[in-house]
This record gives structure tokens, C-alpha cells and sequence, in this order.
């Protein structure tokens, strides 16, 4: 484990924006300006993505998926839908 | 079913159970979709791509391997799908800024790409609704490179070492990536903020 006074690694600087840096090292960011300083900005852009929505395809797109698909039969053949 | 795991789900359809497959579609239509179309930034190819990747995977659910994650193995053919159309068509989003292992200068020209001669821009496609928020623009300027790993990391959780995994690159390579393209995004976001 890196000594408390010793600057946070870009590692622990993501794992601060997640809400996961053990509390020793996270101690650290009350004493150094640089690292306070770096890790709110980097913390922003984290933010920003964890909260990015995922996109729906159009309606119906699992039937034209299945559409073109060869779902085997039990016996293990391949059965043409 | 929504409560089997992956694993499980694969099982069954090997088996031949239709309803297993069109689980797996309901599992990752969206993660696969949206990683797709934050890489190409169109949203008829998106689905094509996707269309693409699942008839890909779900017709070869009999090669699957099970010690990999699934949501790897999709991801994995839908990331290199997209790579291929982008390499393919030098498409506007396509980085102008030429390979990411590129040092030099000189290295940047020769692996750079040209926009094409349709009066287009990079930011025509950005500018669209879903994609127009100044995170997603600052998205659609990473090298593609950085985008999948990116999303990877950030939208659907993973570990850098799952992202190695699924993009088959070097663990060091991933963590490169992501460092250099959360650089680029807090540079832009600041830059626009100013």
C-alpha cells in the first residue's frame, strides 16, 4: 500500500471518483492541493460518462434478429426458421 | 429465465430453445447498440452493425467457450465490427489523427485518415439529438481506439483486465487508453466550459 503522503496514482484517483479508495489514501486528498485539485476534475468527467444512457435499437429488432437465426433442434440438427 | 445467469442462458439455447436466444438479444441489445452506435454515430448502421453481431453470435452459440464471459465474446465481435467499417469506409469519425501508437509527427501523417468528399463533418453526426450533449461530442472526437474502451469502462463497468480480455490488448495498452482519452474528454469539457 502506497504511504499516505505520497501522491494518488491515476488508478487511485478513478477509484476515488467510484467512491472505492480505501480511507488512508483518500486522507491524502485533504493535504495536497495537487492531487485535491486533479482528482475533482478527473472526477467530473467520471461522472459524466457513468451517467451516459444506453440506446434502444428500433422496435422489433429481436424478431429481425431472430429472423435470420438457426435455432438447433434438441436432437442438435440445425433446423432452418 | 431473467434470472439464469449468461452461462446458463447459452446452455439452453444450445439445447435449441428459442426463447433462450431471444433472451440473450433482450440482455444485450442495448449494451451492444449503444456501444455501436457511439462508435459509428449512425444510427441505421448501428443496427445493421448490431444486426450483424448478433446473427454472428447467436448462429455460432455452439462455439461459445463458456470459461469466457458471453457479454466478452459480443462485445468483443461487435467492437471489431465496428472497427472494420470504420478502417473500411474512413468514415468522418474516424480519427484525423492517425494511429494511437503513432510517436512522431511523421508516424501521425502516414496513418492518419482523410475525410471523405461528402461535405460532411465530424460534428454533422454529433449534432444529432441523442448525440448532441457536449459529453457525447467530446466522445465522438476520441480515436475509435479509445472510445471502445471508454464505453467499456465507464457505461458498462468493466475491469480493465475484462477490457484486455474482450479487445484482446495488452493490459498496460487499455489502461494507456482510457487514461489518454479521459485526458482528452476533461480537456475538451474544460475548453467548452471556458
Amino acid at each position: 500500500m502506497n504511504h499516505p503522503e505520497m501522491h494518488l496514482t491515476t488508478d487511485e484517483i478513478e477509484l476515488w471518483s467510484l467512491g472505492l479508495l480505501g480511507a488512508q489514501r483518500a486522507f491524502h486528498l485533504s493535504d495536497c492541493s495537487l492531487c485535491h485539485d486533479i482528482a475533482q476534475r478527473e472526477r467530473k468527467v467520471i461522472l459524466e460518462l457513468v451517467q451516459l444512457p444506453r440506446f434502444a435499437p428500433a422496435a422489433g429488432f429481436a424478431d429481425r434478429v431472430m429472423s435470420r437465426v438457426k435455432v438447433p433442434t434438441p436432437s442438435g440438427d440445425w433446423q432452418e426458421r | 429465465m431473467s434470472a439464469a445467469s449468461d452461462q446458463q442462458i447459452v446452455a439452453w439455447a444450445k439445447q435449441g430453445h428459442e426463447a433462450a436466444f431471444r433472451e440473450l438479444v433482450r440482455r444485450y441489445e442495448r449494451p451492444v447498440f449503444s456501444l455501436l452506435y457511439r462508435m459509428v454515430r449512425d444510427r441505421a448502421l448501428a443496427e445493421d452493425l448490431a444486426q450483424e453481431t448478433f446473427i454472428k453470435v447467436l448462429n455460432g452459440i455452439k462455439s461459445y467457450r463458456p470459461e469466457f464471459k458471453f457479454s466478452s465474446w459480443i462485445f468483443k465481435i461487435a467492437n471489431n465490427a465496428a472497427i472494420d467499417h470504420l478502417r473500411k469506409k474512413s468514415l468522418d469519425t474516424l480519427s484525423l489523427d492517425g494511429s494511437p501508437s503513432a510517436e512522431t509527427p511523421e508516424q501521425m501523417r502516414a496513418t492518419s485518415l482523410q475525410l471523405g468528399d461528402k461535405g460532411e463533418t465530424p460534428l454533422d453526426e454529433v449534432e444529432s439529438r441523442e448525440l448532441g450533449t457536449a459529453i457525447e461530442r467530446a466522445i465522438a472526437r476520441l480515436r475509435p481506439e479509445y472510445r471502445s474502451c471508454i464505453m467499456l469502462r465507464h457505461v458498462e463497468g468493466y475491469s480493465y483486465e475484462e477490457i484486455a480480455e474482450t479487445l484482446e490488448l495488452p493490459l498496460g495498452t487499455v489502461k494507456t487508453y482510457i487514461h489518454r482519452a479521459r485526458n482528452e474528454l476533461r480537456v475538451y469539457l474544460e475548453d467548452r466550459r471556458e
